[in-house]
């Protein structure tokens, strides 16, 4: 909603229709001859194109037969992982790699090893030998490159990097420590970013959101280079990928974003072999019939979009080079059909039965491996002889590479048994990071003259003035002026944070923690994102995996559901399985919300803490909100952020001296022990955490109990030291939060409690949570959420009866195993 | 150096004892033979004499606390010297008492709001109630469970504590709002509780009543009177304790042991029980051989262990392997009542008050006699109504021809 658009009712309103431009398909009609002749290419390059294609092809051929047969030219392996092959697909793989170079991204599909091998082909035969060497000997620490020597000397330094980049793909589908995640990612996790190989993605259609943000970050950090998103026809039903489409569709890169306006450099090329995994995507369970029309519906750029035979590697590259050119001139995204045909099944277990043995016979009869070469020797660039022999070699080095990848003496695993904390150790990189690049940080006005900063700097930090008297709530420095300030403060010291979500950038998002940073950040740093979850979260999943540091928000946290895959897939899983080579510097604010019913009130941290890989925490006090925002912005880790919409205005009340001005970081995995007390210990989350207090109050002035409350304003990570000492020392927990009691992560801290603390406990420890219920209207509010009485409760009933007090909510045995079988 | 006083080993079958109260403080002159303390069985009172002569170092265990036996109770030697290497493992830290125990072992616990659960041997406990009384040497069968469900938890361990640990006021005062206490059993009351509801658990238990002409023995108990010396104490209740233990041997399934579902212990002597009452509760001591004794060595006999047993002094082994029991509550004027076996005996006979009843003559009159009541409870699995009547029969006409027995 910026101001500088006007919603114009005249233009609006006006009659006209909408038009659309026609659609090339399959218009590409030069001869070998003509292309030789237009001096686009050598004779070497048109041979090497077959060259390519052959190491394609064997790589899959050996892999189906080790698959299937469990032999690969006499060498002998079982391999039980997935194995997604993609021969037929090499024309199209080589085509599109061919002018790419390292700057250039390409994230993949689950069935890429084509496309990471043909771009990694094609980058080497661009870069220096030293630059190769170099990339080498770095990578891993040069683990893989003195695995790839050991196969034996190599004529040319190309030689060696051919062999490395298939040895280090192999014995990464193998698992191999070799590999180039150690093993951790496997066939459809492979990459090699050196040679701009971003990741594959075992979900389908999983990359549109990723590479879109890839696309972002060079948008945004003026990096060389464009990205190339490749994904199936099926991936085509997916949302997620839509939403990634609009996202970088979006008009305000050409009408807001100044300095950066221009397209997103972005090309979605949609590999159609004409099969999702056995459905046919024309035809059956699609209705576009042509992919390359998707994009009218997006953008009327219609994302200069093209179909293009994939079977004629020249077809390819011919579209790529007018592509290109496009993308490099600010006129992405770029949107491309490139049809193609798999003759492997969908995996080794396919029996095919879906298509018929005439339909895949008459694709042979087209198959490049034959029609290409057949071409070249045509046209007298290439020999017999010496097509021969270019497959001889190339069946020659995937020997020597299989039998290395599949030897356990070369490619050992990672020893899980002498080092059982391995993928411990990939679960986080853990480290701190000010800047992620050198340059300046692009802003507005100072710091010191950024309104909004200065209005937070004046106010007060502590809920009693310097005159003793109580602070009013428009000058008293709350939790969401404590996320602000740090956010401001991150803002101008790395240059590639960038914010966004709904509403960020005029409204200051729905709860105003943005509010006043228009004024101070250029449109590429804060801006509104579409209302789309799953683009929102995979984007900054891309944006922050490509090098820049990304700060999402959703709104209210039920909306962790639109973003499921986006959160549980992807943010938190790739740095371990491309083991810590890829960093993952992302916050995701979320907002848990009051007073707006079943859809809008939910209390999401247990779903985010059960998936291992995100850093998960929950501040209510506005001095754990600026040292949690701190540490979280200045980390490497993905980072769920949630905030209660409860205690936005709340001051803080606990820190003595009030919220320091200076900058301070809280460790993930800290605790905060608000109240000391001997008698009961009150673990809380969230906006609980001031119901507990009050709890305590009517416990030690009714009762004569003190309580001790212990906020966990961090549940992962989550250090159980304090917490283990509290209740050895009252041996009474009680743990309260306001996510549904069933499934609730406190449950998890109760049963670690009960472990590390048994035969201390003097009852079993309790979770308070709110009912396994739809959040009802916000008149029913008490009836839901935990109140003071719940707490109270269940300190009488379950742990230490209180003399003369009256349950506000009976609790029996009984009633709690009849619920449980009611599932409610 | 200094020398540890142990808690004795009361009888064979004693694994633990109660301290009851402290009669010596910390820093007392002791000598040999002075009593240190007084200490309870599950079944009487004992006194503790120093074997040290000092001064008292360190009482190791408090008013209440729970013994076992050969544990180092407390240490004497020279003033000033070092005693903690006698300190036994599980007693409290040091902790000297001010003033003279005042409070009973057994101090009313002030009424809490929520209902406190009476303490059973099933009570459940938590972990660090259990934790906390086993370092400070509490029993937490003695414990009120004031948890959820009864469960025993800290605080009530800690009342136990400040208890056992006496100030110049009873450490808990009773509520002036209370409208009820709650007592904590003692060690007897304790062992009654328990063993009386596993005999009505364990057992199948039925009551046959039976009644007989009394003029015999209330007329053989008036000469007997009159002849003073030992013969004058001989009661009603002795003349049937003879009649049982002649009686007992001819049968020999009521004279005997359950020990187990499918096995009983027949005995060839009669070992007999004799219920008494006393300040702590019932005790149940035993005439060994009573089969062999006369009637007034039972009278006798009877008398000093039911003196023993009501001053506390009798040995526990006194009180243990008796083969059959009787209990009189006659009286008390009870006319009939189901006494509870002993476990492991097979029969217990309550002697009732003697009541007047009429019966036809054989000429067609009205003849009053003393009737006297005999209730026998006896375990059904191991004997049959028919032959328990038949030895109700033999008893009692053994009584009513009670002259034509002495003469046997």
């Amino acid at each position: 909603m910026p101001k500088s658009l006007f919603v114009d009712p005249a233009e609006v309103r006006a009659s006209g229709k909408v038009t659309f431009h026609e659609i090339p398909v399959n218009q590409y009609n030069k001869t070998i001859e003509e292309e030789l002749a237009s001096g686009k290419f050598s004779k070497e390059d048109l041979i090497r194109i077959f060259r390519d294609m052959t190491v394609l092809r064997e790589f899959e051929t050996m892999l189906n037969l080790i698959k299937t047969q469990g032999v690969y030219n006499g060498i002998e392996h079982t391999y039980p992982g997935p194995a997604h092959l993609s021969i037929g697909q090499e024309a199209a793989c080589v085509g599109q790699a061919y002018l790419l170079d390292e700057n250039d991204f390409a994230f993949g599909s689950h069935r890429s090893h084509s496309e990471i091998l043909a771009k990694a082909l094609s980058t080497i035969h661009k870069m220096s030998d030293e630059q190769l060497m170099d990339v080498m000997e770095n990578f891993l620490e040069g683990k893989c490159l003195r695995a790839t020597q050991k196969l034996g000397e190599t004529e040319s330094v190309k030689e060696l990097a051919i062999r490395f980049i298939l040895y280090g793909t192999l014995s990464e589908i193998f698992a191999r420590e070799t590999g180039f995640h150690m093993g951790m990612g496997g066939s459809m996790h492979a990459f090699f970013l050196p040679f701009g190989i971003y990741p594959n993605n075992a979900i389908v259609g999983g990359s549109g959101t990723i590479s879109t943000g890839a696309a972002l970050y060079k948008k945004v950090n003026d990096k060389k280079g464009i990205v190339v998103c490749n994904i199936g026809d099926a991936s085509m039903a997916r949302g997620p990928v839509w939403e990634a489409m609009n996202f970088a569709a979006m008009d305000q890169y050409k009408t807001l974003w100044e300095s950066h306006n221009g397209g997103m450099p972005i090309l979605y090329n949609i590999f159609n072999n004409s099969y999702g995994m056995g459905d046919q995507t024309r035809g059956e369970t699609m209705g576009q019939g042509c992919m390359s029309r998707i994009a009218s519906g997006i953008s009327p750029t219609q994302f200069h979009a093209e179909t293009v035979d994939g079977f004629n590697p020249l077809a390819v590259i011919d579209v790529m080079r007018r592509k290109l050119e496009l993308l490099r001139s600010g006129q992405g995204p770029v949107m491309l059909e490139t049809l193609t045909y798999r003759f492997s099944g969908h995996s080794v277990s396919d029996q095919n039965a879906y298509r018929t043995k005439e339909e895949i016979d008459a694709w042979k009869e087209v198959d490049p491996l034959t029609v290409y070469p057949a071409k070249l020797i045509e046209a007298g660039i290439l020999t017999q002889a010496e097509a021969d022999a270019i497959l001889a070699e190339t069946a020659e080095r995937m020997t020597l590479i299989c039998k290395a990848a599949a030897d356990p003496e070369i490619s050992p695993y990672c020893d899980l048994d002498k080092d059982p904390a391995v993928i411990e150790r990939l679960m986080f990189s853990n480290q701190r990071a000010v800047r992620l690049d050198d340059r300046t940080p692009e802003v507005l006005v100072p710091k010191e003259e950024a309104e909004g900063y200065q209005k937070i700097k004046s106010k007060s930090r502590s809920p009693i003035g310097p005159d003793g008297k109580p602070v009013s709530k428009m000058k008293l420095y709350n939790l969401r002026d404590a996320l602000s300030e740090v956010i401001y403060d991150r803002f101008y010291e790395d240059p590639t944070m960038i914010a966004y979500g709904e509403d960020c950038r005029d409204w200051g998002g729905a709860f105003a923690v943005y509010r006043g940073m228009m004024d101070a950040l250029p449109h590429c740093r804060l801006f509104n994102s579409p209302l789309a979850e799953g683009a929102i979260v995979g984007t900054a999943v891309g944006y922050a995996l490509s090098g820049g540091r990304a700060l999402v928000e959703l709104m209210y946290a039920d909306f962790i559901g639109c973003a499921g895959d986006e959160i549980f897939n992807q943010m938190s899983k790739w740095q371990a399985m491309s083991a810590g080579i890829l960093k993952m510097p992302l916050v995701l604010r979320v907002s848990v919300g009051s007073k707006y019913g079943a859809q809008h009130s939910q209390d999401w941290t247990s779903l985010c803490a059960h998936i291992p890989g995100l850093k998960v925490c929950f501040p209510a006090t506005p001095w754990e909100a600026k040292g949690l925002m701190e540490a979280a912005l200045n980390g490497t880790d993905p980072v769920v952020f949630f905030e209660s919409q409860r205690i936005y205005d709340i001051g803080e009340q606990f820190h003595e001296g009030g919220v320091p001005e200076e900058r301070y970081e809280i460790a993930f995995g800290d605790t905060n022990r608000v109240r000391t007390g001997k008698d009961v210990t009150i673990l809380t989350v969230g906006a609980t955490l001031y119901r507990a207090v009050d709890a305590a109050k009517e416990l030690s002035e009714k009762y004569g109990l003190e309580a001790e409350i212990i906020n966990l304003h961090s549940l992962v990570p989550l250090d159980y030291t304090k917490i283990v000492e509290s209740v050895r020392k009252t041996g009474k927990v009680v743990l309260v939060s306001d996510a549904c009691a069933r499934g609730s992560f406190l449950n998890d801290v109760a049963q670690n409690i009960t472990q590390l603390c048994f035969d201390d406990l003097d009852a079993p420890p309790v979770v308070v949570g709110a009912k396994n219920w739809i959040t009802p209207p916000y008149e029913f509010d008490k009836y839901f959420f935990p109140q003071k009485e719940w707490i109270l409760d269940a300190i009488h009933q379950q742990i230490l009866p209180l003399p003369g007090y009256v349950p506000a909510q009976p609790h029996s045995e009984a009633a709690q195993i009849y619920r449980s079988k009611l599932g409610v | 150096m200094a020398n540890a006083v142990l808690m004795p080993k009361a009888g064979i079958t004693v694994e633990s004892c109660i301290i009851g109260k402290w009669l010596k403080q910390v820093g007392d002159p002791v000598k040999m033979g002075d009593i240190l303390f007084e200490y309870e069985t599950d079944k009487a009172v004992f006194e503790c004499e120093s074997t040290a002569e000092g001064e008292l170092l360190e009482i190791f265990f408090q008013d209440g606390d729970e013994v076992p036996c050969l544990v180092n109770v407390c240490a004497v030697g020279a003033k000033g010297e070092d005693c903690s290497t006698l300190r036994p493992e599980g007693s409290a830290p040091a902790a000297a008492p001010e003033a003279v125990p005042a409070a009973a072992p057994a101090a009313p616990v002030a009424a809490a709001a929520a209902t406190p659960a009476s303490a059973s041997a099933d009570a459940a406990i938590s972990p660090r109630a259990r934790k906390l009384a086993e370092s400070a040497g509490v029993d937490t069968a003695c414990a009120a469970g004031t948890g959820p469900n009864g469960r025993v938890i800290e605080r009530d361990v800690r009342r136990l504590m400040e208890q056992g640990v006496p100030a110049a006021a009873p450490a808990a005062a009773v509520s002036p709002a209370a409208e009820y206490e709650d007592v904590t059993f003692s060690g007897i009351r304790k062992v009654i509780s328990k063993s009386m509801m596993a005999s009505l658990q364990g057992s199948a238990q039925l009551t046959h009543h039976f009644s007989f002409d009394a003029s015999i023995i209330r007329d053989y108990r008036a000469q007997m009177k009159a002849a003073g010396g030992d013969y004058a104490g001989v009661t009603l209740g002795d003349m049937v304790l003879f009649a049982v233990s002649r009686t007992l041997l001819n049968h020999p399934d009521m004279n005997a042991h359950m020990l187990d579902a499918n096995t009983i212990r027949r005995f060839n002597v009669v070992h007999l029980g004799v219920a008494v009452d006393t300040p702590r509760g019932l005790l149940v001591p035993v005439i060994r051989n009573a089969d062999t004794k006369s009637l007034v060595q039972i009278s006798k006999e009877v008398k000093e262990l039911a003196a023993q047993a009501a001053s506390g002094s009798i040995s526990p082994d006194k009180m243990s392997g008796a083969t059959f029991t009787v209990s009189n509550l006659g009286s008390f004027d009870v006319e009939m009542f189901t006494p509870i076996l002993n476990p492991p005996q097979t029969g217990i006979i309550g002697v009732c008050k003697m009541t007047d009843r009429v019966r036809r003559t054989k000429d067609g009159g009205i003849d009053v006699y003393p009737a006297m009541g005999l209730s026998l409870t006896y375990d059904h699995r191991a004997v049959d109504g028919a032959p328990a009547s038949r030895f109700m029969q033999e008893v009692c006409r053994k009584l009513e021809q009670f002259t034509a027995l002495l003469a046997d």
